[in-house]
């Protein structure tokens, strides 16, 4: 790996992805895994740089981990408010907030911002690392209660929240943080690009590589990760096969969400993080993992979730979004969808403008997912 | 740029029309200097304008050559490192990587892929 320049961020490990064209570099941020990609690498210490300001910044905003975040005071403090007292936020945080209810908007309510109370309820009240390592067997989750995102109100900077109502920003923020960082990486290389992916939720700036980025879409097809409650941080597994489908990104953002990781068991149930606004439990629809391509990587993190939550519907509504998109099923199989492509190393068609809009619209039925019936026949191939 | 300096010591004097033995003393010769005059001028307004119009296509093809080889210029050597650069074109010079091995992996969060040694794949299962 080239050198990284003489502003290189001290936390950052750099990466060994075989090439020396570009920089790469990885840490732990905001509960999952930060990398970001450079080219020409010699800028990388710069970027680094900008994408740990970016992201200090999110956290401090959004993360519902941390005690001194801005959303885990505002949390506090409007609970002990009278019901729909307001707030003024930081404008970041009004941003965060805005993308999640656009977000709920566009998907129809499947992606919610006001799960945080339901998903604390299931026992995800902490960072994932935090969790108990043991199974809790004897703890009954509990339904928790999803008041719906139409409760938030949201005007400039002005916050009004209903009583009780906790906002989990998870659906959005990875992807919003992602769009922030490569932005502010970009600014950095006048003439190069930068990749910057956040567990998996990525988003791209300035100039690809020659054909696009090269990117893995994983779901371990036949490889079980760590059971539940044997799992440990970092744990290496042997060389494997490819796990999944490199694809060429030249613009724009891919997100993958998955039910197959942070998964946890309480009361004889395997959880996992997606929850559905409409049971208050976790999503049990068809698929497994959804892989999304959207023009920003807020569009495409909403989207992926919001797949896993639709369930059958998923495939006919990201068609009439017009977005690419990979889909595998509990039994492994494999469908896409959109201006995905099929063979291995394809160049994705990444919708050239957004899908999502830019703030919700209104307290009316969104642009969601169609009812049965109604909706568009669109049959994903299967891939065998 | 045609000036009659005063004469100064020393300077010698071409030969004139009245001394040129074509031109005898004595006759009116005024009609010959006219024209003799006249095609001085004309000559050296031609000379001018041959020079000008010289100078100026000299321009233009400096202009025309600069032009061509900044588009047309063979690419730079790749930088220190950069073994897998191709020439791709960007405004600054820089050209673009060709990259065969995917540099990110979009998954649930928690999988990451890396080359290990001998360019084996690692995966990395990382839930925090």
């Amino acid at each position: 790996m080239a050198a990284m320049g003489p502003e290189r961020a001290c936390d950052w490990s750099p990466v060994n992805v075989g090439a020396t064209a570009v920089g790469v570099a990885e840490r732990d941020a905001l509960g999952t895994t930060a990398r970001v990609v450079v080219w020409p690498p010699n800028r990388t210490g710069r970027v680094l740089a900008a994408v740990d300001a970016e992201l200090a910044l999110l956290d401090e905003q959004a993360s519902r981990f941390r005690h001194d975040s801005e959303i885990s005071r505002l949390h506090g403090a409007l609970g002990r408010t009278p019901p729909r007292a307001s707030r003024i936020v930081s404008e970041g945080l009004a941003e965060a907030i805005a993308v999640a209810l656009a977000a709920a908007e566009w998907t129809g309510g499947l992606v919610d911002p006001t799960v945080g109370g339901a998903v604390c309820g299931l026992g995800y009240d902490r960072d994932f690392a935090a969790l108990p390592q043991v199974t809790d067997e004897a703890t009954r989750p509990e339904q928790g209660c999803v008041p719906g995102w139409q409760s938030v109100r949201l005007g400039g900077r002005r916050l009004r929240l209903a009583a009780g109502v906790r906002l989990d920003l998870g659906a959005t923020a990875k992807g919003l943080g992602s769009d922030r960082a490569a932005a502010a990486a970009a600014a950095c290389v006048p003439s190069g690009g930068v990749l910057v992916s956040l567990g998996g939720d990525i988003a791209v700036a300035g100039e690809a590589p020659l054909g696009g980025w090269p990117v893995l879409v994983s779901d371990e097809p036949g490889q079980r990760g760590p059971e539940p409650g044997t799992r440990s941080a970092g744990q290496m597994c042997p060389p494997q096969e490819p796990l999944g489908q490199v694809v060429r990104l030249p613009a724009g953002a891919l997100a993958t969400s998955s039910v197959r990781c942070r998964q946890w068991r309480r009361g004889g149930r395997t959880m996992h993080h997606i929850v559905d606004p409409r049971t208050g439990l976790p999503a049990a629809g068809p698929w497994r993992t959804a892989s999304v391509a959207a023009a920003n990587c807020a569009e495409a993190n909403a989207a992926a979730t919001a797949a896993i939550v639709a369930g059958e519907q998923a495939a006919c509504w990201l068609a009439a979004q017009g977005l690419p998109a990979r889909l595998v099923a509990h039994d492994g199989s494999v469908h896409l969808l959109g201006g995905r492509p099929a063979a291995d190393g394809g160049l994705v068609e990444v919708p050239a403008t957004a899908r999502m809009p830019a703030a919700p619209s209104g307290r009316a039925e969104g642009s969601g997912l169609p009812p049965d019936g109604l909706s568009r026949p669109a049959r994903p191939h299967r891939v065998p | 740029m045609e000036h009659d300096y005063p004469e100064q010591p020393g300077w010698v004097r071409l030969p004139g029309y009245e001394e040129d033995p074509r031109y005898p003393r004595g006759a009116d010769h005024s009609r010959d200097y006219r024209r003799g005059a006249g095609a001085r001028v004309s000559g050296v307004r031609r000379v001018r304008q041959a020079s000008n119009w010289t100078a100026a296509l000299l321009i233009a093809g400096v202009a025309a050559a600069t032009g061509y080889f900044a588009h047309h210029a063979p690419p730079a050597p790749p930088a220190t490192g950069a073994v897998n650069s191709v020439p791709g074109g960007t405004a600054a010079g820089v050209h673009k990587p060709s990259l065969s091995a995917p540099v990110a992996t979009s998954s649930g969060s928690g999988v990451t892929v890396g080359t290990g040694p001998g360019g084996s794949r690692i995966v990395t299962y990382r839930d925090n």
